[in-house]
Order: structure tokens, then sequence, then C-alpha cells
């Protein structure tokens, strides 16, 4: 396990203050944000922001993170061999912050847990109050297959659980998830009592799963729709033509492509998207695919209908030829 | 100290129709009380899946669920308000939409 410097993932001196790490911070979580950020692994970078920082913002934590990069700066402990000394926090108190919002904290590094995780179980022990364990989530990230048709995934996470003692101890779960069908993006599946224990005899939290739908090579998912782009000949295009058409759920179905069809015209399949209140619907985007003119016959049936049906297709544009 | 373990399970729920979420579980989820629910049905950051008067019969759908926990991240992260949470929310969902409606037509990233 390499020893992990948040100092370095908020790009602020040691020194910094309790405004400039949150400064710091924001600048890079907008930076990050999914839904601005053009980097590939925006993602494990919130995730590393937010690890830093939950740290760093917090008093206790930084200066017993603090005094123990000392220590490991002293002992020069060799890279990625790292182990925290033994009580390396007696003497700190760790709180989870009033207000801290959702548990995230299952989400965090092994790095993080080790040095936290004891903490947080002396708390959660401490604790007399009957309270119900905090909720956790999670997302999964299944294929359109799955989430049509209801399938089985695996998917391990890091929690916090009573051992043997009855003392909260991490440990490292692998679900077995039964997938219902039907489900779809956005949507979350909810796990009862997989998440963090309880208190005082109350039940443990429950684990929502954010259903994510991995992306597919020939549909494309928006809501409870489906699309997918159906190529076919002019001929097909002209004339009009029964055509068959694979559908997610892994039938095929026979479409009437109309006379006069152009390219991106949009054919609907009823009810043939995600199931819902209104459920959503199978959308065709048609694309005019030309038959090679590779042999002589080819050519010539593309001369001859030249001349039976002439043709400018750029008379809009003002030219003639 | 850090054991692993295998659980199979067989029973889950998909929020939504049939297992709403009440309000206090929606809090609950978010790591937050009830009054703060309120704030974000009274901003309209979240909806009732079926109005109703009083809190302990409200119920919400997964949608409810993913924009309460991104509020909860804004106020943390940003300290933002709700009213501007709420503003971020709309904003954020119409570039999803506008980024899908690109990809289906295969434009976008």
């Amino acid at each position: 396990m390499d020893f992990k410097n948040y100092y370095s993932a908020l790009g602020v001196e040691r020194t910094a203050s309790e405004d400039e790490v949150r400064k710091a911070f924001r600048k890079l979580a907008r930076k990050y944000h999914p839904d601005v950020s053009k980097e590939a692994d925006a993602e494990t970078r919130m995730r590393d922001l937010n690890e830093a920082y939950d740290v760093l913002r917090d008093k206790e934590k930084r200066a017993a993170y603090d005094a123990l990069a000392d220590r490991v700066a002293r002992g020069g402990s060799p890279e990625g061999d790292f182990q925290p000394p033994p009580n390396w926090d007696q003497g700190y108190e760790f709180h989870r912050g009033a207000g801290a919002g959702p548990a995230d904290h299952a989400d965090f590094s092994e790095f993080f847990s080790s040095l936290f995780g004891a903490a947080e179980r002396r708390e959660s022990a401490r604790r007399s109050v009957r309270q119900r364990g905090e909720d956790h989530h999670a997302a999964i990230e299944i294929t359109l297959e799955d989430a049509l048709k209801g399938g089985e995934r695996e998917i391990s996470l890091r929690a916090l659980e009573a051992d043997a003692n009855g003392q909260p101890d991490w440990v490292t779960r692998t679900l077995h998830v039964t997938i219902p069908p039907g489900v779809h993006a956005g949507q979350f599946i909810r796990l009862a009592k997989q998440g963090l224990p309880g208190h005082g005899g109350e039940p443990a939290g429950d684990l929502y799963l954010e259903v994510r739908i991995a992306p597919h090579a020939r549909y494309r998912v928006e809501g409870l729709d489906i699309y997918m782009t159906l190529p076919v000949t002019p001929t097909e295009a002209a004339l009009g033509a029964q055509v068959q058409v694979p559908t997610p759920i892994g039938s095929v179905v026979e479409v009437t492509v109309p006379p006069n069809a152009r390219a991106g015209m949009k054919l609907r399949l009823k009810e043939r998207g995600f199931p819902g209140k209104t459920p959503g619907h199978l959308y065709l985007l048609l694309e005019i695919a030309l038959p090679p003119a590779d042999t002589d016959a080819a050519k010539t049936a593309y001369r001859q209908l030249a001349e039976a049906a002439p043709f400018n297709p750029r008379r809009h544009l003002g030219v003639d030829a | 100290m850090n054991a692993s373990q295998r659980v199979s399970i067989e029973t889950v729920t998909v929020v939504g129709a049939g297992s709403w979420l009440g309000a206090t579980e929606l809090a609950h989820a978010c790591g937050a009380d009830i009054d703060w629910v309120v704030q974000l049905v009274e901003v309209g950051i979240v909806e009732q899946a079926a109005p109703k008067e009083r809190p302990d019969a409200w119920r919400f759908e997964s949608t409810a669920l993913r924009d309460a926990l991104e509020a909860r991240r804004l106020e943390r992260d940003f300290g933002v308000g709700l009213d501007a949470a709420a503003l971020i929310l709309d904003l954020q969902r119409e570039v999803r939409r506008l980024k899908s409606a690109l990809s289906t037509q295969g434009l976008g990233r």
C-alpha cells in the first residue's frame, strides 16, 4: 500500500490554511465534475479529491495525518510498503461531522480505512444511542441486455461489520446480486440491511445501487427509450421494404420501411424500450447504405438509374450539376 | 483485520412503483433529517410521486433519491444554498439530455 499524499492530491502546501484547502478542493471538484470534465479518469480523480478533502478539512484528522507523515518521512518506509504503525492515532479523536452527508467513506481507499477505520470503529462501538445504521451507496454498471431481461452480478464493497466479539470491523464483502428485469439507468436497486451496522440493537442501513447501463455497440439509451441505427439500401428506402431488425432482448422483428424513406428518418417500435408507467420505445434511425459499385453489372445499374431518374441533390445549393 | 466474505442476495427491490421511499427513508439515505427533505420539496429539487399534504405520507421515486444525494453533495462540497443547488441540478439535467440527444445522432463525445 502506498502512503497517500493528500496535500499533493489537492495541489496545496502542507502549510495551507483551512481556507486555501477549501478553495483548492472546490476548484478541482469543478474541474473533475463528471458533467464538465473531459478527463477519462474524472471519476477516480473525484474520489481521490473527496478522500483528501475529508482528511484535510478536519482539524483532528489533518493533525493526525501530518504527525504520521512526519513519522513516515523519518522512518523512510519503502515505496508501496506502507503500513500504519500500531496505535499511530492514539490521542486523536475523529468524529463524523454533523451534516457530513451520505456515507462516502466506504468508497475511499484502503489507505484511508487503514488510518481512520479503527477510529470509526471505536466511535461506532462507543455510541450508546439506539440508531439505525447509515445507508450506503454505490454504482453498478450492467449491460443493456441484463437491464432489460434481468441477470446476476457480483459487486465487491468494503463495509463496517460487527465481528465475533461484537466489535465493528472493516470487511470486504462480495455481494452476488440478482438484478430484476426492466431496471433502467438512474434507478436505484435497494438491498435491505446491507448498509452500515446499526447501534444499540437497531438494524443495519440499506445499500442503494445506482444502475448505470454500459455503452453498447449497437444500441444507445436515452431515458426509457432505446435508439439504434438501421442501415437500408437506396432501393429499400425509395420503394419501401420489409426488413428484419434485432431487438435488445434478443428477438428479431419484421419492420416496414415506408416508401420514400430518408436518411435520418425515425421509425418507432412502440413500447419496445424499457418498461415503466409510460413504457419507452425502440427507435430506428434510418441510414442509407450504398451497394458497392464494384462489378460491371452494378456500375451499369447505377448508370441506368441516373438516366431513368435524373436527380440533382444539390439544387437547393443553387448549382446545376 | 481486513476480512472478506461472500453474500448472496436474492431479494432486492427497485426504488419506484410499488416500493417508494418515504420522506424519512429519503432523509436517512442522504444522511439528513426530514426537515431537509421538506426544504427539498419546497424548492422543487425533489417531487413526490403522488402529492400528499403530510410529510409522513410522502412517497418518492429513484430520481428523487439521485437528485437529493446530488444536492447533499453540492451543499457539502461547495457550500451552496438549496435554491442554487436546484438551478445547478436543472442545468445538469439539461446538459445530460443534450449530450444524450447528440449521441443518439452519432455526434458528441
